[in-house]
Parts: structure tokens; C-alpha cells; sequence
């Protein structure tokens, strides 16, 4: 049988003092969509940024596939991973940002066929033909010249996932993609995300406070808190039959809220 | 008062013609060096040996807290005093390029601090090299602050020029007081000195914002 695709062993992640991510053992199997639940400063964004290594870790090991991260084999030897190492494994992943951070000096377009051009050796005509696809698939081909200023934040977004897929990634992280969007903006792009979710073609982590979204997408749902990973489980058992106080209290919370 | 034109055309204008060369020379190369002097200062403040950005940090505090003046005199006299015999125009030239490259290097961290964290992610993220992360995300994002604030500078640059004739540097306010002791007349080269910088900063001022206009243009926020 294969190993998971993602698999946390024991990693420490810490700013100075702070421990952000403790000891933390996860996985997520291939083509599994796993949603990322937990209060404010739990750790969930800081799952997704080591995995896309725009942090560094202190301890324990992330691999992706059977391929650790933060080292590689030389010979028969482990030493830390260099940057051709880092960058191959990082071509698999590609990351949804809670503020999109689009290029604002580019188009819709000109986001999306960037990266591929540059890292992936596409010629200019295929990754737009390719990028244009992907447009057309979050509902944007008519916005494909226009820059990010002229967007509403679910059209950013969509370019945003757009451009994510351009690089033809295995894995897909979403930060809170809706979390910055106005109401009515929600439902454009958690479509699109289902429509990815369903594909079944990634390896989908999703870090969400859309518990009916997380509910209804994910095969599986962890609840952090603390740094740690406190209760994982089924989205129904989760939601219907939690067993951990501190997800109980949490989940309880967001219902008055909303 | 009492003003010559025929003075004024015969030997001013010609002899300040001349000198004017002098002072264009010495504000393009002092600018051009403090382009690349400000890019390098600005690489080794942030370099990650503390040793190296501390020194730097200190050196450019020692710049700025001291006069231009100060520092010309300084290169002046001190230079041929460690063997370094450079023309005068050389070591004003210099001396004024150092003192803007510590404002450059200034201008540099703001323009690129001024870009946000989540366009260095977004370039990670997504792959791209340091190289194209800079060049093609990082500094088109930061010319429209950084280009009109060296104009500025250029243009200020250019009015330091007349320092340079405390050491007897042939730019045009040396050449109006030379013309001044040599005739006993002040009036026509003085005033013709001063139309000069005028002109050339009014003019200048306007190219510095034509340029601002057009990157804003191009690029789009
Ligand atoms: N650069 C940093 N320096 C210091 N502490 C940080 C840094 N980034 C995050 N933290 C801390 O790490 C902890 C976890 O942060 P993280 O962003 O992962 O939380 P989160 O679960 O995503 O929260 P939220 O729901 O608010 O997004 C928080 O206590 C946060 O203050
Ligand atoms: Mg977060």
C-alpha cells in the first residue's frame, strides 16, 4: 500500500519562546480533502506555511510523498535539504492565501501563466492556452485583462486558485480563503474549491472557519488547538459527535456566533 | 544697477558655458555613483554577518552626521595625505556620491519594505527563483516610490554641485567669482549662475514627475 502524501513526524515549529506547533504527528492520504478547524492562534495557518516551506521548522520531519523536506539523501547519508531539493518539492504544492496576494502590477492573466513560464520551461503560448482554460474554469474569462484593482475579492480569489493550478500542482492548501471576503463573494469561490474537492485529482488541505463548508467538502476533519492536534476524525462524527471538551466548547461557540 | 550685456555675452556666457559642463558632469557621475554606492550599502546593512551590517549602519550615521561641506574638505586633504593624489573634481565627485549613496540605500529599504510580506509568499509559493522574484514582483512594485524620490535627490545633487568650488573645482560658481575677482563684476555672472539653476531644476523637477506619471501608469495598482 502507498504512504500518505503528507505526513507530519513529530514537528516543532517556534517563534523564540512561543511553541506554535508541538510534537504535531498528521497525515493526509492522496486525493484526501482534509479541513483544518480550531480557534484563533491554534497553529492551522502555521501547518500550511511549513508545509509550503515559507517557515522553517525546529524539529521532527515533513514529508511529502516518501521525500523528506528539510533534508535529503546523500548516499546513504541525510544531510539538510538544499535549495533544488526544497524547490522540487515545493513545485507540488501550491498555496491559497487569505488576502489572495495576487500581483497587482499584472493581469488576471499575466498571474496565472507567470510562475509556469519562468519555472516550469512552458512556452509563453502553452501556458496561455493552459492558464486561459483555467480561467474559463473559475468563471473569469472575461476578466483575463484585467488587474487586480478592477477585481471584486472572490474574482481575485478565483484568479488566485487559478493561478495555484497553472503550476499543475499535486497537493492544494487553502489558507481561510473566504475569510476576507464579503458576504455574497463566499459562495463564488467555495464552488470552485467543492468543484476541486469532488475532482478528486488533490491531495487537499483546508484550513476553514465554514464548518457547513468543512462539513460537506472534506473526508476528514482535524480539530487543533494550542499547537497540538486535539481530535481528528470523520466531518460527521466531528460535528455530530465530538468527544474532546475543548472541540465540544469550540464548536458550541461558533454556533451562537452564527 | 548697472548690468553689461556686452560683458555679459562676451566673456560671462562663454566662460560660465564651459564651467556649466563642469557642473553637469559632476551631478551625472555623483549620481550615477550614488545609485550603485546606495544599492551596495543598502545589500551589506542587510547582510546576515552582523559584523558587516553593523559597520555599515555606523558608517552611514557618521555621513549623515556630518556636513557635505565637512566631507569634501575631508577627501580633499586627507586622500593625498594616504598617497591618493585624485584631481579635485574626482574627489568632490566622490565625496558627494557617498553622502547620497547612504540617502540612496535609504530610499532602496523603504521602496522595498514598502511591497507586502504576501508578495514574497506568493512568489515563493508559486516557485519563482530570488533572481525573478526580485525582477519581475519585488522591484516593479517598488520603482513608483523609489524613482521620483531619486529625482529628487539628483536634483539636489545638482544644487550641492557649488561646494565643489570650496576646493577649487572649475564648476560655475567658480567660474562666477573667478570672472568676478578678474573684472570687479559680480552682478552678470552671479545672476547668470544662478538663471542656470534655476532653469535646469525647474526643468529637471518636470522630467522627475513625467517619469513618476508614466510608472504610475504602467503600473497599475
Ligand atoms: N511570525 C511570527 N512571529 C511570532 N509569532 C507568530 C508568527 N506567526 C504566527 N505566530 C504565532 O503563532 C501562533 C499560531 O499562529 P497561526 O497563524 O498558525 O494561527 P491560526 O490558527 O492560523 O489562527 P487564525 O485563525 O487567527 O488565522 C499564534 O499564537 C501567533 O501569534
Ligand atoms: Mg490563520
Amino acid at each position: 500500500m502507498k504512504g500518505p502524501k503528507i505526513r507530519f513526524e513529530k514537528v516543532l515549529k517556534a517563534y523564540g519562546e512561543l511553541k506554535v506547533l508541538e510534537d504535531l504527528d498528521f497525515h493526509v492520504d492522496e486525493n484526501e480533502v482534509v479541513a483544518i478547524i480550531g480557534p484563533s492562534g491554534s497553529g492551522k495557518t502555521t501547518v500550511l506555511r511549513v508545509l509550503m516551506t515559507l517557515e522553517g521548522i525546529q524539529g521532527g520531519t515533513i514529508f511529502v510523498g516518501d521525500e523528506p523536506l528539510n533534508v535529503m539523501r546523500k548516499g546513504d547519508r541525510l544531510v539538510p535539504a538544499n535549495r533544488a531539493h526544497v524547490r522540487r518539492i515545493r513545485s507540488k504544492i501550491g498555496m491559497v492565501f487569505q488576502s489572495f496576494n495576487l500581483f497587482p502590477h499584472m493581469t488576471a492573466l499575466e498571474n496565472c501563466i507567470e510562475a509556469p513560464v519562468q519555472t516550469k520551461g512552458l512556452s509563453k503560448s502553452e501556458a496561455t492556452a493552459e492558464s486561459l482554460e483555467l480561467l474559463a474554469m473559475v468563471g473569469l474569462t472575461d476578466k483575463r485583462d484585467h488587474y487586480p484593482s478592477q477585481l471584486s475579492g472572490g474574482q481575485q480569489q478565483r484568479v488566485a486558485i487559478a493561478r495555484a493550478l497553472a503550476m499543475r500542482p499535486e497537493i492544494l492548501l487553502f489558507d481561510e480563503p473566504t475569510s476576507a471576503l464579503d458576504p455574497e463573494m463566499v459562495g463564488e469561490v467555495l464552488n470552485v474549491i467543492r468543484d476541486l474537492a469532488r475532482s478528486g485529482h488533490y491531495t487537499i488541505l483546508l484550513v476553514t472557519h465554514q464548518m457547513g463548508f468543512a462539513r460537506e467538502v472534506s473526508d476528514r476533519v482535524c480539530f487543533f488547538d494550542g499547537g497540538v492536534m486535539v481530535e481528528e476524525g470523520a466531518p460527521d462524527d466531528i460535528f455530530g459527535n465530538p468527544q474532546n471538551d475543548r472541540l465540544r466548547h469550540f464548536l458550541s461557540k461558533i454556533l451562537e456566533a452564527t | 544697477m548697472d548690468w553689461r550685456w556686452d560683458f555679459t555675452f562676451d566673456v560671462v556666457i562663454p566662460r560660465l558655458w564651459e564651467a556649466a559642463g563642469v557642473t553637469v558632469y559632476a551631478t551625472v557621475a555623483s549620481f550615477l555613483l550614488a545609485l550603485v554606492g546606495g544599492l551596495i550599502l543598502m545589500l551589506l546593512k542587510t547582510s546576515k554577518n552582523r559584523m558587516v551590517s553593523f559597520a555599515v549602519t555606523e558608517f552611514i550615521e557618521l555621513i549623515r552626521a556630518t556636513p557635505l561641506l565637512v566631507q569634501i574638505f575631508f577627501l580633499f586633504f586627507l586622500l593625498p595625505e594616504v598617497g591618493i593624489t585624485l584631481p579635485p573634481l574626482t574627489s568632490g565627485i566622490i565625496a558627494i556620491a557617498l553622502y547620497n549613496s547612504t540617502l540612496c540605500a535609504e530610499v532602496y529599504r523603504a521602496g522595498l519594505q514598502a511591497v507586502p510580506r504576501g508578495q514574497w509568499e506568493a512568489a515563493m509559493a508559486l516557485n519563482l527563483s530570488t533572481y525573478r522574484t526580485f525582477r519581475r514582483i519585488i522591484i516593479p512594485q517598488s520603482l513608483p516610490p523609489i524613482v521620483p524620490a531619486l529625482g529628487n535627490y539628483l536634483i539636489a545633487i545638482f544644487k550641492e554641485t557649488p561646494l565643489l568650488s570650496f576646493v577649487a573645482v572649475g564648476e560655475i560658481m567658480h567660474a562666477s567669482k573667478l570672472i568676478g575677482s578678474e573684472y570687479y563684476r559680480f552682478t552678470e555672472a552671479v545672476t547668470i549662475a544662478g538663471v542656470f539653476f534655476l532653469v535646469m531644476s525647474l526643468v529637471s523637477a518636470q522630467l522627475v514627475r513625467l517619469v513618476e506619471t508614466y510608472l504610475q501608469r504602467s503600473i497599475q495598482r
